[in-house]
């Protein structure tokens, strides 16, 4: 399993008004293990007044760049980001998984590719990392980049990738829409959707010659994008997506506590919470784990290996008491959330309130 | 652009997920459950078959054999590595199970799981010889070529990416098994038992397609985690045995 690793903030450098780049270097015993490759990501974890808190951010070095960065832009209501963005500073200690994700072609410096990314807001980061990267490892390849963002003011690297299209003269273009700044041409004010995309195909972006399309941003704009470079004839596996963190929650909430330990034989009324809908049912008190009895009411619960191994059946409880008998599968954190193995589950209040869908 | 759209819309309109980091809980169940049956059943599958190899009747096929259980393994391995990013302790989870455990010959499942793994009902069926190996990696193979076929357009990503890296290498299992079965139905004698196996095993295999209007098939195919129905599947399994087995003179 991935261990978290402690990484050593040697630079912060604020990048637009609300978005920083943060320099890691790892400890030399580590650095095999965050050796990355262009577009992955790193998860972080942080404790929030006692809550555990993990963020993934994508790397926005370049595999020749000797160094670990990460951009990190504040999220309204974010306490990472905002955190990061207000309170990080130089020789701080951040604790971090190596490197992960799938977000790259592997290099191949004979290839003469044409890649096509596009960006939105901090959707930059990992492209930023496979632009420099295939640039300097594939020096046949180009890329075409397509960045959104609102304004001028809110562009993230805007110089770092000027400067690459100096270093990389006639290999990079760059084509920046901004949503609420008029430009020369019209094309590129607005949003990217499906209109926008036609005019880019039309005018600016020859669709055959793609080999492989890489988008990064919020998802309404990621799957404008994803339908039309499928109507302009590329395939699945020419496209890849990276989701960022809009899907993630604020906050974690507490876990709710209740000492109503049951006594006697009664049994446990458990009520139980599956695609937004709710069931309560009797769980006998001794031998029944939680999701047997979930079956047993005709609830479609999640599960796989019924032995605590895989956590296809993992559900968080909200009130009452359980004891998991056996655990391989959720982490400390996730326990301490609230969180349980369901097929290892047997109540220990007569009380039960637990849900799947959190 | 600033502005989010729910992830079940997102799911429903095509998007895609990538990390175990944005992956909502009835999503990462369902995901886990459809990674666990593959896991299981390419190991009870590869289990099945390394008892096969003895069945060869000659060196190629002995190799032949040999690379449809060393190859899903493999497969089983890959899809386990990303199970073991949702948490999954992949080496216990390899260990659970005795992946060559069958029922009776005779017996009849169905459609429906048996024992406490997730492999498909198919594969708790025991092989009998090298025609009966045979005649089954041809059914499964192309069985295996529709389904990852479906497979390889899952919405999450990394595991969409792995079925399409060994959809090739599972069409050349069903490619070895038809060039075997060639072989056996040349002689008239070979002919018999090779009908004999196909006819035990296709509504075996036929079942691992699921039940036509299945309830769980709506709901993953709103997580876009599935885009044809089971009963569309069937169909062009079946059009693709007819095919392939009428020049053999075994259809």
């Amino acid at each position: 399993m991935a261990r978290f690793h402690s990484l050593e903030v040697v630079d912060v450098r604020r990048e637009t008004r609300d978005a920083v780049v943060v320099t890691l270097k790892p400890r030399a015993e580590d650095a095999a293990a965050f050796d990355f490759t262009q577009g992955q990501y790193l998860t972080f974890r942080r404790d929030f007044d006692g809550e555990e808190l993990r963020r993934s951010y994508s790397i926005c070095a370049g595999k020749d760049e000797g160094c670990l960065k990460v951009g990190i832009k504040k999220v309204e209501g974010g306490a990472f980001s905002t955190w990061a963005n207000e309170n990080l500073s130089s020789g701080d200690i951040l604790e971090a998984m190596p490197p992960m994700g799938k977000f790259f072609l592997p290099l191949a410096p004979e290839l003469d590719r044409h890649y096509l990314g596009f960006a939105g807001g901090s959707g930059i980061t990992p492209l930023l990392s496979i632009i420099k990267t295939v640039l300097a490892r594939e020096p046949k390849s180009r890329f075409t980049l397509v960045y959104a963002n609102r304004q001028i003011s809110s562009i993230m690297f805007r110089e770092e990738l000027e400067d690459l299209k100096n270093l990389y003269l006639g290999r990079l273009s760059v084509l920046h829409v901004l949503e609420s700044e008029a430009q020369e041409i019209d094309l590129f004010t607005g949003r990217i959707d499906a209109e926008k995309m036609e005019g880019l195909f039309k005018h600016w972006i020859d669709a055959t010659s793609v080999d492989t399309a890489f988008i990064c941003g919020p998802e309404p704009m990621m799957l404008a994008i994803a339908a039309a470079l499928r109507e302009h004839g590329l395939s699945d596996a020419q496209i890849k997506f990276e989701l960022f963190a809009s899907g993630q929650p604020g906050r974690a909430k507490a876990k709710a506590v209740s000492a109503n330990v049951a006594a006697n034989g009664a049994g446990t009324t458990a009520t139980v919470t599956l695609d937004g809908a709710t069931r309560s049912f009797h769980i006998p008190r001794e031998g029944q784990s939680l999701l047997d009895a979930a079956l047993a009411a005709s609830l479609d619960a999640p599960y796989a290996c019924k032995a605590g191994v895989c956590s296809t059946c993992r559900a968080k409880v909200l009130e009452g008491e359980v004891e998991m008998a056996v655990n391989h599968a959720l982490e400390d954190y996730e326990v301490r959330a609230g969180y349980v193995l369901t097929c290892q589950c047997f109540p220990l209040t007569e009380k039960l309130v637990v849900t799947y869908d959190e | 652009m600033s502005d989010a759209i729910a992830i079940d819309d997102y799911l429903a309109q095509g998007g895609v997920l990538t990390s175990p980091d944005n992956v909502p809980p009835r999503y990462r169940g369902e995901l886990l459950r459809l990674m666990s049956s593959f896991v299981d059943s390419q190991l009870a599958g590869s289990a099945g078959f390394a008892a096969s190899i003895n069945f060869a009747p000659g060196i190629k096929a002995r190799i032949a054999a040999s690379r449809i259980t060393l190859e899903k393994a493999d497969h089983a391995e890959r899809v386990l590595a990303l199970m073991g990013a949702f948490g999954t302790d992949t080496g216990r989870y390899q260990a659970q199970h005795d992946w060559a455990a069958r029922v009776d010959r005779d017996a009849d499942l169905g459609a429906v799981r048996h024992g406490n793994d997730m492999r498909l009902s198919v594969f708790h069926y025991p092989i009998t010889g090298w025609t009966d190996a045979v005649a089954m990696n041809v059914l499964m193979g192309l069985a295996t070529g529709v389904q990852l076929s479906e497979l390889s357009r899952v919405s999450y990503a990394p595991l969409a990416e792995v079925f399409r890296e060994i959809a090739p290498r599972e069409a050349r299992h069903a490619e070895l098994g038809l060039e075997g079965l060639e072989r056996i139905a040349a002689a008239e004698a070979g002919r018999g038992g090779a009908r004999a196996s196909l006819a035990y095993w296709r509504p075996r295999v036929a079942a691992t397609f699921g039940v036509a209007g299945s309830a769980r098939y709506d709901t993953l195919r709103r997580l876009g985690l599935r885009h044809t129905p089971n009963e569309a599947l069937l169909a062009e399994w079946e059009r693709t045995v007819t095919d392939r087995l009428a020049p053999l003179g075994l259809d």
